[in-house]
C-alpha cells in the first residue's frame, strides 16, 4: 500500500513539474475553463441579485391586497370603499392612536433616463399615504428629508439615483407638465422599494385623475399568522373581489419569472462552453500524455504499476481546471459582484438590482470546472494507464 | 495530389486531435450563431419600424393614456398622411398565464397604416371594418392556437372589464393577416376600439397611443415638434418620436442585450483562439523535419507558409460551417417557445455572412504563427549537420 | 579518371565555410575545391565532423557558402536567391537521406509525385512519371502503400524513387544505406549503380562504410576541409 502510494506521489510530481513545458497549451485550458466559470458565475450572480433584491422586498406580516386576479400591481384597481371595508376588516393591526394601518396607494409609471443605455425607461411612481413609509421596514432617509403633504415634491430610493439621471436631491423632475421636486434619498435595505419614486397620494391622485380608487391596499397585520384571518374575512365578503397576499410572497412571485429566464439562458451557454472548453482540455490532455509517454513508459518498464501513471494524469487535468475555476471566481467577484444593473420587472417598470455572487454559486462555478477537468483527464489517463510499454520506449 | 490534399492530410495527421479542435470550434460558432440570431431578433424593432412613421405616446409615460380628441386633432396637423390610435388591452386566453398581444385600434386607419407591413385581405379588412365583435389575428397567433376564420375566440384583460364585473370580452375572427417582411411579428390581434370603449368600466374615450404616417421622413422632425407643441402644457402633454427610436429604446428597457452578448461570444472566441492556435503551433513544430524535406525538394517558404495558412482555414471552416448548421437548428427550435418574448429568431444571412469572415480570421490568426515559421525554417539547421 | 573535355557537372572553387559557436567561428572548410565530371558516381568519406553533410548541403543549395563559388551544371547557385534556388532545386537536384524522410501519411505513389507538383505537368503526364520511377525501384505493385507499411529497405526505394522523378542532373545522398541492414544496403547500393550505368545520372554519395563506397567509381576523402582521392582498389 505504501508503495502504491509512494509510486503514485513520484508520478504525479513528475507529471506536474513537467507542466511547464507544455506551458501555453496547459495555459490555455486554464484560461478556458476560467471563462466557463465566468460566464456561469455571472449569469447565476445575475439572477440571484435579482431575486435577492426581491426577496428583500417585503416583510411577512404585511398584507398586500389587490384586485382579484390583477398579477401586480399596476393592473389592479381598488376603491375607496373597498379601502374602508378592508381597514374595518380583522387581523389589521393598529397604531398607538387605534387608527388601522393601513395605506392606500397607487403605482404609476412615469419616464426615467436609464443612464447605462441614455434611453427612456419605465420608473415605478408610487402615490403614498401617511401610513405608508410606517408599514413598510428598513426605511431610512439617507439624504433629505420627507415630502410634505400636499406638495409636488418626491423622495427616490438609492436604485434610481443609481442607474437614472437627473434625480439627485434637490433636481427638478419634470415628468408630462408637472414640476417635481427631489426632496429626499431613502434606502430601503436593498429592496425593490429603492427602484421606486414616492410621492403623496393626494398630489399623484389629482395630476392622474385617480380621484376615487386606488391601485394597492398595504396593511400591517397583527401578526403574520393573521393574513389567514384577513384573507378568509375578504372572501367571505362579496363587496371585495380582493386578493391578499403577504408582501414576501407578492414580491416572491414577482422575482421568479425573471430569475428563470436569466437561468434558462445563463445555464445552457455555461454548459455549451464548459464543452468546448472539455474538448480543449482533451487535447491538452492528450498531449501532455503523448510528449511523456517515453518517461512513463521507462517508469513502467522499471516496474511501477499503471495505476500511478492513471492518477498522475488525472491530478494534472484537475489542478488545470480548478486553478481555471479559481480564476474565473475571482475574475467573476472582482468584475460583476455589487455591479448594478436594472431590467424590467414583472409590474413593466425598472427594478434596480446588484449583481451578487455567493459561496454557494461560487462552489457551482468551481463545481462545474472540476467536473471538466475530471472528464477531460479521464480518457488521457486510461491511456496512460495503459500504455504499451515497448511501442512507447521505442519511439 | 494537390496542394488542398495535402493541407488535409496534413491536418487529420491525428485524427483525435483535428476532432478535438474541431469540436471547440464547432461549439463556438454555433454559441455565435444563436447569440447573433437572438440578439438581432431582439433588437429587431429598430429595422422593422418605417422610416416615416412616427409614434405619439403620453409624455409622463406611453402606460399613461390620451384624450380621444387627440386623435382627430392630430389628423389635421400638416405632413401627417395617415394616423391611428391603438389601446393596450391586456390580454390573455382561458389561463392568465396565456398572455397574448392584443390591441383595440380604430379599424379603418389602421389597416390603412399598417397595410404596408401586413397582408389585410380585402374582405378581412370589410369586416373587420364593418363586424362590431370582429377581429384581425396574425399568423403565427392563429397557427399556435388553432383559430379559423369564423371563429368565436374569448380573450380576457388581466387590466379592464367590462361594466358587469366580466373579464373576458367575445371575439369573431374576421381574417388571418401574413407579414410582407421576413422579420414582421405576426403573434398578435387587433380589434375595434369602439367595441371595447362602449363596454370597458373605466377609462372612457381615452386612447393609448397614436401611430402615424407622415408625407415624407424628411417632415419628420416638424411633424413630431408641431404635434408636442399642440398639447404642451394641457393635462396631457405629448411625447413624439420615430417609431424607431420608440422601439429601440423599448427594448434597452430589458437591458443592453448587444453588450451581453458580444461579451459571451468574445470569451467562446478568445477561449478557442487559444486552444486552437497553440494546437496548431505544437502541431507544425513536430513537422520541422518534413517541412524541412519539402524544402529540399525545392518547396519555397511562400508555398509552405500558405500550405500552413490553408490548414488552419480547412480547419476553421470545417468547425465553424457545422457550428452555424447546429445553431440554425437550435433557432428553429427555439422560435417558437420564445415567440412571445423575443419574436422571429433567425439565423439571418447577415449573421452567416460575419461567422464566414469570422472563420477566416480565425483561421488566419491561429495559423500565421505556425506558418511563419515554417517559412522562416532553415533547411540545414533543421536537418542537423552531419 | 575525371574527363577534362566535357564541362563538370559540379564545380567548387576556393569555397569557404564555417560556423559560429559561441563567441568563435570555426571553418569546416578553407578553400575547398572540387570538380565532378557528367555521369560520375563518386564516395565521400571522412571523420565525423569533417563537413561532408554540410558540403552535401551546399552543393544542393541548402547552404550558402562564406566565400567562394559554386557551380552545378553551369549555373553559379552562390548567386541565386533564396526563392530562385527553390526553383531550381526541384528541377536540378534529388536528395536521399538516411532516414527517409517519407511523407507518413502519404501513400508512395503520392510521394513520389511530390516534386512533380512544382512543375507544370497536368496530371496524367505526373502518373506517368511516378510510374516509371517506382518501376526503376522494383516497386510497381506497392504505389499505393503508405510507409509504416513498407520496411526499411522499401522505404529508402521510395526515396529514391522521388529523388529522379523531376529527372534530376544530380543525385546527392546523405548516408543513404546508415539504417539498412547489410543485405538491403547492398539492393539499394546496387540500384544506385544501375541508375549512374544505365541512366546516366550523377551521384555525389557521402558514406562512412567502407564497403559502401566501393559501389561507387570513385572515392573521396574529406579530412580538415581538404579532398584527397584514395584508390580503395590499391
Amino acid at each position: 500500500m505504501r508503495s502504491l502510494f509512494l509510486q503514485v506521489a513520484a508520478v504525479t510530481l513528475i507529471n506536474v513539474k513537467s507542466i511547464p513545458q507544455r506551458l501555453w497549451l496547459s495555459l490555455s485550458t486554464v484560461v478556458a475553463v476560467g471563462l466557463v466559470v465566468v460566464v456561469l458565475l455571472a449569469f447565476l450572480a445575475m439572477a440571484n441579485g435579482f431575486e435577492r433584491t426581491l426577496a428583500d422586498t417585503g416583510a411577512n406580516d404585511v398584507a398586500v391586497i389587490l384586485r382579484g386576479g390583477s398579477e401586480s400591481e399596476i393592473n389592479s384597481t381598488v376603491s375607496r370603499e373597498q379601502v374602508r371595508l378592508i381597514e374595518d376588516s380583522p387581523g389589521i393591526a393598529r397604531d398607538a392612536a387605534g387608527k388601522p394601518l393601513v395605506s392606500a396607494e397607487l403605482y404609476l409609471t412615469i419616464d426615467g433616463l436609464k443612464r447605462s443605455t441614455q434611453t427612456r425607461a419605465n420608473l415605478p411612481l408610487r402615490g403614498i399615504g401617511a401610513n405608508g413609509a410606517a408599514i413598510r421596514k428598513d426605511i431610512r432617509i439617507a439624504q433629505g428629508r420627507m415630502f410634505n403633504p400636499g406638495a409636488n415634491e418626491i423622495v427616490v430610493g438609492q436604485g434610481v439615483l443609481r442607474e437614472f439621471s437627473g434625480f439627485e436631491l434637490g433636481s427638478v423632475v419634470t415628468s408630462g407638465s408637472t414640476r417635481w421636486t427631489v426632496v429626499g434619498i431613502f434606502e430601503a435595505g436593498g429592496s425593490v422599494f429603492e427602484s421606486e419614486i414616492w410621492a403623496d397620494l393626494p398630489v399623484v391622485q389629482s395630476l392622474f385623475n385617480r380621484h376615487n380608487y386606488f391601485q394597492t391596499v398595504r396593511a400591517r397585520l397583527v401578526d403574520p399568522a393573521a393574513l389567514g384571518v384577513l384573507a378568509t374575512a375578504v372572501e367571505n365578503d362579496p363587496r371585495l373581489k380582493l386578493d391578499v397576499k403577504s408582501e414576501t410572497a407578492y414580491f416572491a412571485g414577482q422575482a421568479r419569472r425573471t430569475s428563470d429566464l436569466i437561468l434558462k439562458l445563463g445555464w445552457p451557454l455555461a454548459i455549451a462552453m464548459a464543452i468546448g472548453a472539455l474538448a480543449g482540455a482533451l487535447n491538452t490532455m492528450y498531449s501532455s500524455v503523448a510528449s511523456r509517454s517515453a518517461e512513463i513508459a521507462t517508469l513502467r518498464a522499471i516496474g511501477f504499476g499503471g495505476f500511478p501513471a492513471f492518477v498522475g494524469t488525472m491530478v494534472e487535468s484537475l489542478i488545470l481546471a480548478a486553478c481555471g475555476g479559481a480564476i474565473g471566481a475571482l475574475a467573476t467577484f472582482l468584475l460583476f459582484d455589487g455591479l448594478t444593473a436594472s431590467t424590467l420587472g414583472a409590474s413593466f417598470t425598472q427594478v434596480v438590482f446588484s449583481f451578487r455572487l455567493s459561496p454557494a454559486l461560487v462552489g457551482q462555478g468551481v463545481g462545474l470546472a472540476l467536473l471538466v477537468g475530471m472528464i477531460g483527464g479521464l480518457f488521457p489517463a486510461l491511456r496512460a494507464g495503459r500504455l504499451p510499454i515497448v511501442a512507447a520506449l521505442q519511439e | 495530389m494537390n496542394d488542398l490534399l495535402l493541407v488535409r492530410k496534413n491536418l487529420f495527421r491525428k485524427k483525435l486531435r483535428a476532432g478535438l479542435m474541431i469540436a471547440s470550434i464547432l461549439i463556438a460558432f454555433a454559441i455565435f450563431g444563436v447569440l447573433a440570431a437572438f440578439e438581432r431578433a431582439f433588437n429587431a424593432g429598430e429595422d422593422v419600424a418605417a422610416a416615416d412613421r412616427l409614434v405619439v405616446v403620453n409624455k409622463i409615460n406611453f402606460t399613461q393614456p390620451l384624450p380621444m380628441a387627440y386623435f382627430n386633432r392630430v389628423r389635421g396637423i400638416d405632413g401627417v398622411r395617415q394616423v391611428t390610435h391603438l389601446n393596450w388591452f391586456g390580454g390573455y386566453f382561458q389561463d392568465p398565464k396565456n398572455f397574448l398581444l392584443v390591441f383595440a385600434v380604430e379599424p379603418e386607419t389602421y389597416t390603412e397604416l399598417y397595410g404596408d407591413d401586413f397582408d389585410f385581405p380585402a374582405d378581412a379588412r370589410r369586416a373587420f371594418i364593418g363586424e362590431r365583435t370582429a377581429a384581425l389575428v396574425g399568423e403565427a397567433m392563429a397557427a399556435k392556437w388553432g383559430w379559423k376564420v369564423g371563429d368565436h375566440v374569448p380573450i380576457s384583460s388581466n387590466i379592464f372589464s367590462q361594466k358587469d364585473g366580466s373579464r373576458t370580452w367575445d371575439f369573431t375572427i374576421a381574417g388571418i393577416f401574413k407579414s410582407r417582411g421576413a422579420q414582421a411579428n405576426t403573434n398578435f390581434m387587433v380589434f375595434q376600439y369602439e367595441y371595447f370603449n362602449e363596454t370597458r368600466s373605466f377609462l372612457k374615450d381615452m386612447i393609448g397611443w397614436m401611430a402615424l404616417q407622415t408625407t415624407s421622413p424628411l417632415v419628420n422632425d416638424k411633424v413630431a415638434k408641431a404635434i408636442d407643441q399642440m398639447f404642451a402644457n394641457s393635462s396631457a402633454e405629448t411625447s413624439t418620436d420615430t417609431e424607431k427610436a420608440f422601439n429601440k429604446a423599448f427594448a434597452a428597457q430589458l437591458g443592453n442585450i448587444a453588450l451581453i452578448v458580444l461579451l459571451v461570444v468574445g470569451a467562446a472566441f478568445l477561449t478557442i483562439l487559444m486552444i486552437v492556435g497553440n494546437t496548431m503551433v505544437m502541431a507544425v513544430r513536430e513537422r520541422t523535419r518534413e517541412i524541412a524535406v519539402l524544402k529540399t525538394l525545392g518547396f519555397t517558404g511562400g508555398h509552405l507558409l500558405r500550405l500552413v495558412l490553408g490548414e488552419s482555414v480547412l480547419l476553421a471552416l470545417l468547425g465553424g460551417l457545422p457550428g452555424l448548421a447546429l445553431a440554425f437548428l437550435v433557432t428553429l427550435l427555439v422560435r417558437d417557445q420564445l415567440a412571445n418574448f423575443v419574436p422571429g429568431i433567425a439565423l439571418t444571412p447577415g449573421i452567416v455572412l460575419l461567422g464566414l469572415v469570422l472563420m477566416l480570421g480565425l483561421g488566419f490568426a491561429t495559423g500565421s504563427v505556425p506558418a511563419l515559421n515554417a517559412f522562416r525554417l532553415k533547411i540545414a539547421v533543421a536537418l542537423g549537420r552531419g | 579518371m575525371s574527363d577534362t573535355a566535357a564541362t563538370p557537372v559540379v564545380r567548387l572553387l576556393n569555397v569557404c565555410k564555417g560556423f559560429t559557436k559561441g563567441q568563435e567561428t570555426i571553418s569546416i572548410f578553407d578553400a575547398l575545391n572540387l570538380s565532378i565530371p557528367p555521369g560520375d558516381f563518386v564516395a565521400i568519406m571522412g571523420p565525423s565532423g569533417s563537413g561532408k553533410t554540410t558540403m552535401l548541403n551546399l552543393l544542393g543549395g541548402l547552404d550558402r557558402v562564406d566565400a567562394g563559388e559554386i557551380d552545378v551544371a553551369g549555373k553559379r547557385i552562390d548567386r541565386l536567391s533564396e526563392g530562385e534556388l527553390a526553383r531550381w532545386r526541384s528541377t536540378h537536384i534529388g536528395f536521399v537521406f538516411q532516414f527517409y524522410n517519407l511523407m507518413p501519411m502519404l501513400s508512395a505513389a503520392q510521394n513520389v509525385e511530390l516534386p512533380l507538383l512544382l512543375t507544370a505537368l497536368r496530371r496524367a503526364e505526373r502518373r506517368t512519371r511516378v510510374e516509371a520511377a517506382l518501376k526503376i525501384v522494383n516497386l510497381a505493385d506497392r504505389t499505393k502503400h503508405y510507409p509504416r507499411e513498407m520496411s526499411g529497405g522499401q522505404q529508402q526505394r521510395v526515396a529514391i524513387a522521388r529523388a529522379i522523378v523531376s529527372d534530376p542532373t544530380l543525385l546527392l545522398c546523405d548516408e543513404p544505406t546508415g539504417d539498412l541492414d547489410r543485405t538491403t544496403a547492398d539492393e539499394i547500393l546496387h540500384m544506385l549503380q544501375i541508375l549512374n550505368r544505365d541512366l546516366n545520372k550523377t551521384i555525389i554519395m557521402v558514406t562512412h562504410d567502407p564497403a559502401a563506397a566501393k559501389y561507387a567509381a570513385r572515392t573521396l576523402h574529406l579530412d580538415k576541409g581538404h579532398f584527397v582521392e584514395k584508390d580503395l582498389a590499391a
